[in-house]
């Protein structure tokens, strides 16, 4: 193989041009939070609502607190769930996932090793 | 690519500056400077645990600094991810070379299609480099020898046509012959103009195909060097010749 100039300038060419976003551990981190923020608030609106509409003895005047607390707030309740739910389990199989081949290459490794025991594994170096 | 004739070749391929890095609250790199001049090989050198793994992870974006700045090519680089970098051209084989031991020397390198070459050149590519892996082409990579495990580490990241070579002890394990064996094609693979930085503990092997050296102590470079300069200290110091 001949020096290879041109690829060292395509390398540098690219990593010129490369896009760095922020890394997805720190984005996840943001959005785990947003969720919680969104439950935490949709609760607090669940409470004004409940305690605007308590204090109102006309059903007409009771309705927005229900809009505005029960639906607003129900809204980011579930919103805030499904980001939670979705960043943290997302995290978790990946844990998983990694563990799962770990586990798996030692199992070959114990494989291997009992080949060897039974003296039909590899000649060394 | 000619709009970069006359570039300036003082920048160096890789740089880190300052770097600090940690695994939760540990600090382990307190401040690391070190460049990697193009086309260089540099050895980085230092006993267990100094922080020569962190080091390259971090270079190969798999963790990102707490402080300080990675540069490759004179652009900061920080919280790039490692699988951008991969497919730029910044390759790493990890210490214990990260071979699938279940998979065939041939689905290992099939592996690495990802990177657009198809694996009839992929194969070309590796068989000509380590002919001994041609021979065992059907074979577990897991049943192979460490030398030849070694190889076709290497082999899978020569695949991806790398710019950067990042190698994490690549003797740990291996008979001296071997060893010098595997150097000898890091040199090679030197010469066709990727830049390499590679760990060791031990010096003698690497100190022969290395331009420049470091010696790492504690999560600092504490000494920079030619292999020349270094190779005294290094038969006197704690890493024993
Ligand atoms: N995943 C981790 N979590 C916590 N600490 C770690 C982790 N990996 C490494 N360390 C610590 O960081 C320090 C530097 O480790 P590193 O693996 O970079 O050393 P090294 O120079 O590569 O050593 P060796 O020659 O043994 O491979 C060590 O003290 C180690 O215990
Ligand atoms: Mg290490």
């Amino acid at each position: 193989m001949e020096t290879n100039t041109q690829r060292v300038e395509e390398f540098k060419q690219e990593v010129a041009s490369m896009h760095l976003s922020a890394p997805v551990d720190a984005s996840e981190r943001t959005w785990l939070l947003v969720g919680i923020g969104l439950a935490v608030a949709g609760i607090v609106f669940i409470v004004f609502g409940w305690y605007g509409a308590s204090g109102e003895a006309e059903v007409a005047k009771q309705v927005p607190y229900i809009i505005s607390g029960a639906v607003v707030g129900l809204g980011f309740v579930m919103a805030g769930c499904a980001l939670f739910l979705r960043y943290s389990l997302g995290r978790y199989l990946r844990f998983w996932l990694v563990r799962d081949l770990y586990e798996q290459r030692a199992q070959t490794d114990r494989i291997i090793e009992a080949l060897h025991a039974t003296g039909r594994g590899r000649e060394e170096f | 690519m000619s709009s970069h004739e006359g570039v300036d070749h003082d920048v160096p391929l890789l740089e880190l500056r300052g770097v600090r890095a940690a695994y939760g609250r540990i600090e382990v790199l307190h401040g690391v400077d070190l460049a990697v001049p193009e086309g260089a090989v540099v050895a980085l050198l230092g006993p267990n645990g100094a922080g020569k793994t962190t080091t390259l992870n971090v270079c190969a974006g798999l963790m990102e600094p707490t402080q300080g700045s990675v540069y490759l090519a004179g652009r900061r680089i920080n919280g790039a991810a490692p699988d951008q970098l991969a497919r730029l051209g910044v390759c790493t084989i990890p210490e214990g070379r990260g071979v699938f031991p279940n998979l065939t020397v041939r689905e290992n390198l099939s592996m690495m299609t990802f990177s657009g070459r198809s694996l009839p050149e992929v194969e070309a590519v590796a068989y000509e480099r380590f002919p001994r892996l041609a021979e065992r082409r059907s074979q577990l990579a897991g049943t192979m020898s460490g030398g030849e495990q070694q190889m076709l580490a290497m082999a899978r990241g020569l695949a991806t046509d790398p710019a950067l070579l990042l190698l994490d002890e690549l003797s740990m394990g291996l008979a001296p012959l071997i060893v010098e064996e595997l150097y000898a094609i890091v040199a090679q693979i030197a010469a066709t103009g990727v830049s390499i930085l590679v760990v060791e503990q031990f010096a003698r092997t690497v100190l022969g195909v290395a331009d420049y050296a470091a010696i790492m102590a504690s999560g600092r470079i504490v000494q920079v060097g030619t292999p020349a300069d270094l190779e005294a200290e290094l038969s006197s110091a704690y890493l024993g010749g």
